[in-house]
């Protein structure tokens, strides 16, 4: 009785230290987040309905969903929005796996060797997306690129692979560079996952038998599912975003094939002064990482429970 | 006592001075006009001491005015520009080239230049120097400099694949021909060197290729992507591109580089590559012109074309200093000094007026290459179709030119798929 009567003491203690007062505190944050963030979000739905051409000094016509709906029939659109999901998922996927993999790798790493092999490793991450773009770009070039000199001096191809001119190859070959970076970002923070794992836990794996395989899937595995559902959450909209390195590195071409949502964006609105649309592609955008992350977290909570 | 007394008042009386000449200086700032420049002369290493220079040397001769250089990059000044004059904060003058010129014109926010523009200016301005620079009848944009594309040639190249060095092609079958004697002999060369990436500037280099077929895929008089010339042009692109003639995806300035090096047999590029693989080879100029040629673009079905690089003065209708603003502009054009310092001696272009009034400057321009462009390359210019849809247009020809040279789609499907994606 007298543990339950305490712990209620306890859970009560917040509620009467709770100073109503202290709610208006966080005023200032929300005028803050209501003009840097707010403001431009509604401002983009209101630009969406729009038809507004920065080029145009007229007032814009309203035009209802007329962008939204010549955007349903906008094959770049539809092409951008596929590849967008190739290259967020497909880089996220595999740079989590090997992220993963050289976090096992290395865990029984200790002293100098680890630091050393650690800090190898994370030196990719530290390079800036830019000139991680131009550095593959360069590799790639189809003649004079290192990749190329390589393969073709080791007798491995007999003539130059064209790897960002081939419209088949060029986002697969965008990709490796995007993982090559972002891997180093998921090797941190399992390396750190996995060091928080109770000892207790890995004893009685230990004590019960268990092999690398099992002791891994079983016990390893479910500890680092929130760090994985986490970091993959703000790499999928990082990656979503990411507009730097394929811009650098092709432009969205050959042809359309490695456009994403982004560079689609920044042709309209940059290129083509098309506001009115492009915030409409913006919006749709908005729309789908904030369901993303709406399933994610849903997904995560309900794995806490 | 009275010795103390008239230190005071001589004291006094310096101070009072001093305060005075304060004052007049103050008044005499304050009379002084400051002019904004927004230009990316001044942001690129080659160019800037050159600029820097016609802008001391014309404040020295005009103390009443003041230069502000606004340092804006190539690719940023148009954006930056549009954003500025819908703002209400554009710069008094501004660089602009291409498409982008256009791009302003069409917003309106330009002042009209032809009351500005003297009866012997307008004279001495070279013929087609302000093509495509009027909207409505009125010259929204001065030409400051031309630089044309040429198509430069490297008799080095040519002799060593049994080619007479001073006969570049002219038709597109002499080129193919070319094309092949090079790539058979010399594999490490690259045969051809154009720009096939994607965006505006590619566009317009690619342009008299396309009008060397007859294709007019956009614009007035366009036949449509789906024309047979068209298709003839996308065609011959596929095949040369899978022959192994051109190198795909590279922007042309990555290819100058490898032009000094003596890495590219024909190049079609503007006539300040002259000055870049010169700086890149430290090549003499007796070296250069023994070594590369240049001379108007092949022709297949269509005629020899070339495309206006040169780059135009613009002045907002906002600003508030428009005679000052017009005396600047008319300084960077027409000035021998800033013609010399500046036009030809950094950015390797030719002036847009016929006589500068300079001897030792109109020698210059008599050099073979400066003369090629002048006699030969200048008359073939053709207007582009310049406005707010070419960046469109762009996106969707340019898309088609590189699923042609890299995919493997029918060059009927990239037509129609160009065709559809053209601004209707």
């Amino acid at each position: 009785m007298p543990t339950q009567a305490s712990s209620s003491q306890v859970r009560a203690a917040p509620r009467r230290r709770r100073e109503p007062w202290l709610d208006w505190m966080v005023l200032p944050t929300l005028v803050i987040m209501a003009v840097v963030v707010g403001y431009p979000i509604v401002y983009t739905v209101v630009l969406s309905v729009e038809d507004y051409n920065l080029l145009d000094f007229t007032p814009a016509d309203y035009i209802g969903a007329a962008n939204y709906a010549k955007l349903a029939g906008d094959p770049i659109f539809w092409a951008s929005l596929v590849n967008t999901a190739i290259y967020t998922f497909g880089s996220v996927g595999l740079s989590a796996l090997l992220g993963l993999a050289l976090a096992l790798l290395t865990e029984n790493l200790g002293g100098a060797r680890f630091r050393a092999i650690r800090a190898l490793l994370l030196t990719p991450w530290a390079v800036p997306f830019v000139v991680v773009a131009f550095l593959f770009r360069y590799m790639y070039l189809q003649n004079g690129g290192i990749i190329n000199a390589v393969l073709l001096s080791a007798g491995i191809i007999d003539a130059p692979i064209p790897w960002l001119n081939s419209a088949v190859i060029a986002l697969p070959a965008v990709m490796i560079a995007n993982i090559w970076a972002m891997t180093p970002f998921f090797f941190l923070l399992l390396s750190a996952a996995l060091s928080a794992i109770p000892n207790e836990v890995l004893e009685s794996a230990r004590v019960d038998r268990a092999g690398t395989w099992g002791m891994i899937w079983h016990i390893k595995l479910p500890f680092l599912r929130n760090p994985l559902l986490i970091s993959s959450l703000l790499m999928v909209i990082s990656n979503f975003n990411d507009f730097a390195k394929i811009w650098a590195m092709t432009q969205g071409g050959p042809g359309y094939s490695t456009s994403t949502l982004v560079v689609y964006v920044y042709r309209l609105a940059f290129e083509r002064f098309e506001f009115g649309y492009a915030s409409a592609v913006g919006v749709i955008w908005l729309i789908m990482l904030m369901v993303f992350a709406w399933i994610y977290m849903r997904a995560l909570r309900m794995e806490n429970r | 006592m009275i010795r103390s007394q008239s230190r005071g008042l001589a004291l006094a009386t310096i101070s009072i001075a001093a305060l005075a000449a304060g004052m007049t200086g103050t008044a005499s700032a304050g009379d002084k006009i400051t002019l904004t420049f927004a230009n990316w002369a001044a942001a690129e290493g080659t160019t800037r001491p050159g600029i820097e220079k016609a802008i001391a040397d014309f404040e020295a001769a005009n103390p009443d005015i003041d230069v502000v250089s606004e340092a804006i990059s190539f690719s940023e000044i148009a954006r930056q520009l549009v954003l500025r004059a819908r703002s209400g904060n554009p710069p008094d003058v501004a660089q602009i080239a291409g498409n982008d010129t256009a791009l302003l014109g069409f917003t309106g926010a330009l002042e009209p230049l032809d009351g500005y523009v003297s009866k012997e200016l307008a004279a001495n301005l070279k013929q087609g120097a302000d093509a495509g620079l009027r909207k409505d009848g009125a010259l929204f944009a001065f030409p400051w400099n031309q630089s044309p594309a040429g198509f430069w040639y490297n008799k080095d190249i040519m002799q060593k694949a049994g080619l007479d060095p001073n006969k570049p092609p002219r038709t597109i079958d002499e080129l193919d021909a070319a094309l092949a004697a090079i790539k058979s002999s010399q594999p490490n060369v690259i045969p051809l060197a154009i720009d096939t990436t994607n965006r505006a500037f590619a566009l317009s280099s690619n342009w008299p290729w396309m009008q060397s077929f007859g294709a007019v895929p956009v614009g007035n008089g366009a036949t449509g992507a789906e024309s047979k010339e068209m298709k003839a042009y996308l065609t011959w692109m596929r095949e040369i591109a899978k022959a192994g003639y051109i190198d795909p995806g590279r922007k042309i300035g990555e290819f100058r580089p490898l032009a000094a090096q003596g890495n590219v047999a024909f190049i079609w590029d503007q006539v300040l590559l002259k000055g870049v693989m010169q700086g890149a080879s430290g090549m003499s100029d007796d070296d250069f012109y023994k070594t590369w040629g240049v001379t108007t673009l092949p022709a297949g079905a269509g005629k020899p074309a070339t495309f206006e690089g040169g780059h135009q003065l613009v002045m907002f209708s906002s600003g508030k200093n428009k005679q000052a603003a017009w005396k600047f502009i008319e300084y960077l054009t027409t000035s021998p000094d800033a013609i010399a310092n500046y036009t030809i001696g950094v950015n390797s272009s030719l002036p847009s007026i016929k006589e500068t009034g300079d001897a030792s400057l109109d020698a210059a321009l008599g050099t073979p290459v400066f003369k090629a462009f002048s006699d030969e390359i200048i008359p073939t210019l053709a207007p582009q179709p310049y406005g707010p849809d070419f960046a469109a247009a762009a996106t969707a020809i340019m898309a088609g030119v590189q699923e042609a040279v890299t995919g493997t789609q029918s060059i009927d499907d990239i037509a129609l798929s160009i065709q559809q994606g053209l601004p209707q």
